[in-house]
């Protein structure tokens, strides 16, 4: 896969496509974009019918591991990745380890693993066998494995540990992917953490750069740890975040932000040059049975103008 | 006119017929499964779906309707059909099964079903006027007659009379109240449980009203299978043959075959939907409980045969990793087994047609009992209209 900067302004804002995916090269992806999130593989309540109806185009999927691992058996019955084993192969994959809509607990952290939070409990995975699960997983893109569950009021040890950690990991997931023959044809994109420690996230743009010639994206983490609540107030330090990680690091590289982000974050973000999104926020919102009625105008007085409350009042 | 049916095959040695029933809303192609839309919605499906499914009329629930989003909100919108946005046919319950099979505190008198609404605990009486009203309201093609509706297995004889009467006089009343006689049909509903005097008198009684069709109630609700055949038997031998007749509550694959061959034309459940909300898909040979570990990594669909979109596009090793975690798995097992009862249907009025039906109904009880170990229920039903299934 390949990501080409169409246009962009005088600002930091851009327009790109995401193409030559190995299945299907002419398909083409528009960005800035979010991708469609799945359980279990599956675009949440859609079967791949209905989806077909909603979305007629290939869309990106955004793949977390914490609520498909369980698929690992058939996936490697089947050996044609997750797209074709969820019947969306007309679709691409982007997997990722956590699903950054759901409340984890805290903690849990070994020195060369990070816990993955199932439906079935904890499963602690090193990096190694984060890069097992891709090649079984056979996605287009895969964002590395980082310890990035860290909230922008994160203490300096945790946000220490969390880069260092995420550091080592993607020097061994560089190593698996230039090593393997499976993944040559999907996209591996680096984590940056820490954000809310603007000289500490300095270290993890750091060790990106690193390996700045065999990454193709880099991805914002660690700015939610999935359990506060966000509020307009934090969106002034997005706004700082997404510029400074944005300007440290190569604009060919395609940008990255997981989180379950308010339409006002994610218009900020792309203007900062930001290109793709995970698209959590809207599952949480018809998880609520909230609808989305966005008039792009974020910036109108009146409380949350762009949601409709689908549920009684009792 | 509300319904005009019209026989177009006869199996020449069973009861079993081929018809077209022209409703306002859709031509209905019959032997017809139903399935069921409680609230305005068929469970995990969108209408779309349902007409690529080739489904020409689904049921909805007047007591759920009722209740929410309530008359008002139906009358404004237009009827259920628009309310949905469900352009075929639509058959209504009258509300009586539920009142009584979901609320404990339900009385039955004269006037009608008293019940606590179980939203504020207020007394609500539904009386046969009422039901009709609402279910004038809500515009099916097809609407039910309040009947007083006793437990299947109930053996008190004068109870099981006095519900039997009483249905016949509330469908005087349901006929009276009826506002919409060119565009709905009410269809009285047989009952009688499983005495077949009472049942004989109730289907004669209703013989002599001026309706489109028949409902056979009372039955499917837990009672032996040697007793359910023949009161079937006995509806399809006195109601008239110009007009479509409805057994409520069956769906079991085995049970519509078997009640095709004994002349029913119409049949509804919520079997096929609620067993695929469990993980359970269905074939002839019965049901895979895809839960089960052995489809770990069983690359087949659930069934080669199917043109559904749910076999086109999954593997049972998918299916078995998101059963009874995603909400996605029970949309596409609903879909799968939907086309299964429409295939099915389907399947019977081909052969009906073309004179083949017998040998179908062989070949798919081999299908389902390939070690010939029939149930006695099934040899005896079939015999009693000319099928010896043991030859």
């Amino acid at each position: 896969m390949r990501f080409i900067i169409k246009n962009s302004s005088t600002g930091c804002e851009r327009v790109g496509i995401l193409t030559d995916f190995l299945k299907k090269t002419s398909a083409v992806i528009e960005t800035p974009t979010a991708a469609l999130l799945t359980q279990g593989g599956s675009v949440v309540h859609l079967t791949a019918e209905v989806l077909s109806k909603v979305c007629p185009n290939p869309h990106l999927l955004w793949v977390p591991l914490s609520n498909s691992v369980h698929l690992e058996h058939g996936l490697k019955a089947q050996g044609e990745g997750v797209a074709k084993f969820a019947g969306l192969q007309d679709h691409f994959t982007c997997a990722t380890l956590q699903n950054m809509n759901e409340t984890t607990p805290s903690g849990h952290f070994e020195n060369d693993k990070v816990p993955l939070w199932t439906k079935h409990g904890k499963k602690m995975l090193t990096a190694d066998r984060y890069m097992d699960l891709m090649e079984v997983f056979k996605p287009d893109i895969i964002l590395a494995i980082a310890d990035g569950r860290t909230s922008l009021a994160e203490g300096s040890k945790r946000i220490f540990k969390s880069i260092e950690r995420t550091g080592n990991m993607l020097h061994v997931c560089v190593k698996r992917y230039k090593e393997s023959k499976e993944l040559q044809n999907s996209c591996l994109v680096g984590v940056v953490v820490g954000g809310g420690v603007p000289e500490k996230c300095d270290i993890s743009i750091e060790h990106i750069l690193k390996h700045k010639d065999v990454l193709g994206g880099v991805a914002i983490s660690g700015l939610t740890d999935g359990s506060e609540e966000f509020s307009m107030d934090h969106l002034k330090s997005l706004t700082e975040i997404f510029k400074r990680v944005g300007d440290a690091i190569p604009k060919e590289l395609l940008h990255v932000v997981e989180g379950c982000w308010n339409p006002a974050v994610i218009l900020t973000a792309v203007e900062c040059g930001w290109d793709l999104f995970d698209g959590s926020y809207a599952v949480k919102l018809t998880n609520l049975g909230h609808a989305l009625t966005l008039n792009f105008d974020v910036t109108s007085d009146t409380n949350n103008p762009y949601l409709l409350d689908l549920n009684d009042e009792w | 006119m509300a319904l005009n049916f019209t026989v177009q095959a006869e199996c020449g040695i069973t009861k079993a017929r081929a018809g077209l029933m022209k409703l306002p809303h859709s031509d209905v192609r019959t032997p017809v499964f139903m399935p069921v839309g409680t609230q305005g919605t068929m469970k995990g499906l969108l209408p779309d779906q349902l007409l690529a499914l080739d489904c020409e009329i689904i049921l909805g629930n007047t007591y759920h309707l009722g209740n929410r989003p309530g008359t008002q909100v139906l009358e404004k919108a237009g009827g259920l059909h628009k309310f949905m946005g469900w352009n075929k046919a639509l058959l209504t319950d009258s509300g009586g099964f539920q009142m009584v099979s979901l609320l404990k505190l339900a009385e039955i008198t004269e006037e009608g079903v008293k019940f606590k609404s179980p939203y504020d605990g207020s007394e609500i009486m539904l009386t046969p006027e009422k039901s009709i009203e609402i279910q004038n309201c809500i515009g099916a093609d097809i609407i039910m007659q309040l009947d007083d509706v006793v437990q299947t297995t109930f053996q008190d004889y004068d109870r099981i009379k006095e519900a039997t009467e009483r249905t016949s006089r509330w469908l005087d009343r349901c006929l009276k109240a009826h506002k919409r006689p060119e565009e709905q049909s009410i269809f009285p509903i047989v009952q009688g449980l499983l005495n077949s005097e009472l049942r004989r008198k109730s289907a004669k009684d209703h013989m002599t009203k001026n309706v489109n069709g028949f409902a056979i109630g009372g039955l499917s609700g837990g009672e032996a299978k040697d007793d359910f055949w023949p009161m079937v038997s006995l509806g399809t031998e006195v109601l008239d043959r110009n007009r479509p007749r409805y057994l409520m509550g069956v769906g079991l694959a085995v049970d519509l075959v078997v009640c095709v061959a004994l002349g029913v034309d119409m049949f509804d459940c919520v079997f096929p939907t609620r067993t695929a909300r469990f993980g359970c898909a269905l074939i002839n040979k019965g049901q895979l409980n895809l839960r089960h570990k052995k489809y770990l990594t069983d690359l087949n669909p659930i069934d080669k045969d199917c043109a559904c979109s749910t076999c086109q596009n999954y593997t049972r090793a998918y299916l078995h990793c998101i059963v009874s975690v995603e909400t996605v798995a029970c949309h596409l097992i609903s879909v799968h087994n939907i086309a299964y009862q429409m295939r099915l249907m389907r399947t019977m009025r081909e052969n009906i047609i073309n004179g083949t039906f017998v040998q179908f109904v062989k070949a798919f009880m081999k299908e389902v009992y390939p070690d010939f170990n029939y149930p006695n229920w099934i040899i005896n039903s079939l015999q009693s209209v000319g099928i010896n299934i043991l030859d």
